[in-house]
C-alpha cells in the first residue's frame, strides 16, 4: 500500500523524479503522442516534405478542418502528432518567434534555432510546478541557407535532427519503412512519395483528401502545400490507398 | 499564455536591460567624441578611421588618446560617436549580444543582421546622443553602415558621423572607389580624417585604424594622420 502511494505521487507531480530517474508525466505524454494520428518528415536534397493522415472519425467532418500540418513562415513548416490543442499553442509560439528573429535582425528564422527555441520552451513545462508537459511532437521541416533541415521537437524538449521521421500512431512500423526505403539522392518527387508509402504503412484506407502533404524546396524556399489532385497523382503513381471521392 | 515563459522582447538586448535614463541627460556636462569617423567598403574588406580627441562641448580637449574604433563580432568593428558613456555602454550591449548569438548557434550573426540590432538598440535604448559607423564582413561581402540616435539604418559604400563629417566627405567624393585596395583605402581614410583634424575643433590627436577582413579586425594607432598618407 505504502509503495503503491509513492508509485502515485511521481505520477502527478511532473517535477517530480520517480526513484530510478523517470519523469512519468513525460513519458505519459509520448503516450498521447503514439495516439495521434501519424505524420512524416522526409529530407532530401532538393529540399523536406511534411506529410499527414488526417483520420476522420467521422465522414460528416470537413477534413480541412483538421489542422496537422502548418505553416510557421514562408521557410519553415511544422506537422503534428498528438493533442491538436497543445499543437496549436506550440505553432503559434514557432511563428511569434519567427517574426522575432524579422524584428530583431531582419533575418528569416533558421530551422535548428526555431526548434531549439520551441524544444526550450517544451522543456518549461516539465519543470514548472503546476504545469503539464506538452500532450504532442512536432517535426520542425524547412530551409536554412539553401539547405534542407529537418527536426523533431518531443514532448522532453529535446530536438533531434532527422533525415526522415515519424511520430504518432505507429511510429514504430512508419519509422521502420523510412529507414529501409530512405535513399539519399532522391529528389523532392521521390521524397513525397517515401512519405506517402510510409504513411500507408499504418493507414490502410489512405486517401487524397485525407492526406495533406507540404514542402518546401531549396530552390524558392516557400512552404507550399500540394492539392488534393497532386496527391491523387502520387497515389496513384504509387498503385496505395483507397479511392479518392472526387 | 505563449509568451508567458521565454518570449524574446524583439528591441531589447537579452543580457540585461536598458538603464531608465532620460534623455539630454547626456548633454553639456559630459565628455563628446566631437569626432570624425570614416567607414570604407572595398571589395576586400572594409577600412574604418577615426581622430582620437575627446572633448568637452568641442571646446576643451579632455582626452588627447581615445581608441574610438572596437571589435564587436569576428569580422565587424563599431566607432564611438557622441556622448562617450552612451557609446561604450551601446559596444558592450552589442559585443554580448553578438558573442552570444555566435556561442548558441555556432555561426556569427551576418552584417545585416548585426547593424538591425543596432538599430533597435539605438531606438530603444538609453543611449541617446550617438551616431556611430558599422563596418564588417561576411559570406556577402563588406559592409558599411551609419547608425543615427533614433535608430536609422543606413548602408553605404562609404560614410563619416561626427563633428568633423562634412570636411572628411569632402575628401572622400571623387576620390572613392569600391575597387580599392586596402592599403588605398587606408591611405584614403586617412586623408579624410586629416582634413577633419585640421579644421574640425572637435577631432584631432592623430589616427586609428580598423581594417576589416574574412579573417578578422586589426586595430592599429598612429601618432600623425599623415603617417599612412601616400605622397
Amino acid at each position: 500500500m505504502q509503495g503503491n502511494n509513492q508509485q502515485q505521487a511521481y505520477d502527478r507531480g511532473i517535477t517530480i523524479f520517480s526513484p530510478d530517474g523517470r519523469l512519468y508525466q513525460v513519458e505519459y505524454a509520448r503516450e498521447a503522442v503514439e495516439r495521434g494520428s501519424a505524420s512524416v518528415g522526409v529530407r532530401t536534397p532538393d529540399g523536406v516534405v511534411l506529410a499527414a493522415d488526417r483520420q476522420t472519425r467521422s465522414s460528416l467532418i470537413e477534413e480541412e478542418s483538421i489542422e496537422k500540418i502548418h505553416s510557421i513562415d514562408t521557410h519553415v513548416g511544422v506537422a503534428t502528432a498528438g493533442h491538436v490543442a497543445d499543437a496549436r499553442q506550440l505553432v503559434d509560439f514557432a511563428r511569434q518567434q519567427a517574426q522575432v528573429e524579422q524584428l530583431r535582425y531582419e533575418e528569416p528564422i533558421g530551422v535548428e534555432t526555431l526548434t531549439k527555441r520551441v524544444t526550450d520552451h517544451i522543456q518549461q513545462y516539465t519543470q514548472t510546478g503546476g504545469a503539464r508537459p506538452f500532450g504532442v511532437s512536432l517535426i520542425v521541416g524547412g530551409v536554412e541557407n539553401g539547405r534542407p533541415r529537418l527536426f523533431e521537437a518531443d514532448p522532453s524538449g529535446t530536438p533531434y535532427e532527422w533525415k526522415a521521421i515519424a511520430v504518432g500512431r505507429g511510429q514504430q512500423d512508419i519509422q521502420g519503412h523510412l529507414e529501409e526505403e530512405y535513399d539519399e539522392d532522391s529528389d523532392l518527387a521521390g521524397g513525397i512519395d517515401l512519405a506517402l508509402e510510409a504513411l500507408a504503412v499504418e493507414a490502410d484506407d489512405l486517401d487524397a483528401g485525407s492526406v495533406h502533404v507540404s514542402t518546401v524546396d531549396v530552390e524558392s524556399e516557400q512552404f507550399e502545400t500540394l492539392s488534393t489532385e497532386q496527391i491523387s497523382d502520387h497515389l496513384a503513381e504509387l498503385d496505395i490507398g483507397g479511392e479518392s471521392d472526387e | 499564455m505563449s509568451n508567458s515563459f521565454d518570449g524574446m522582447h524583439p528591441y531589447e538586448p537579452e543580457i540585461g536591460s536598458f538603464e531608465d535614463v532620460e534623455a539630454g541627460t547626456d548633454e553639456d556636462v559630459t565628455a563628446k567624441t566631437g569626432t570624425t569617423t570614416v567607414g570604407v567598403s572595398t571589395e576586400d574588406g572594409v577600412v574604418i578611421g577615426t581622430d582620437r580627441r575627446a572633448s568637452l562641448g568641442g571646446r576643451f580637449v579632455s582626452n588627447k588618446n581615445v581608441q574610438k574604433v572596437e571589435q564587436i563580432h569576428p569580422t565587424a568593428a563599431l566607432t564611438l560617436v557622441g556622448s562617450v558613456g552612451g557609446a561604450q555602454s551601446f559596444i558592450r550591449t552589442l559585443r554580448a549580444e553578438s558573442n552570444l548569438y555566435e556561442q548558441r548557434r555556432g555561426k556569427p550573426l551576418s552584417i545585416h543582421g548585426l547593424a538591425t540590432l543596432a538599430g533597435n538598440f539605438a531606438r530603444g535604448g538609453p543611449f541617446f546622443a550617438i551616431n556611430p559607423i558599422l563596418g564588417g564582413v561576411d559570406d556577402e561581402g563588406s559592409h558599411v553602415y551609419s547608425i543615427d540616435p533614433a535608430g536609422g539604418v543606413m548602408e553605404d559604400d562609404y560614410t563619416v558621423t561626427g563633428s568633423g563629417m562634412q570636411l572628411a566627405h569632402g575628401t572622400l567624393e571623387g576620390n572613392y572607389d569600391p575597387s580599392l585596395s586596402i592599403e588605398e583605402a587606408e591611405g584614403l581614410v586617412a586623408s579624410a580624417v586629416y582634413a577633419a583634424s585640421e579644421r574640425d575643433t572637435g577631432s584631432g590627436n592623430g589616427l586609428v585604424v580598423a581594417t576589416i577582413t574574412e579573417d578578422g579586425v586589426e586595430i592599429e594607432e598612429y601618432d600623425d594622420a599623415t603617417e599612412l598618407i601616400s605622397a
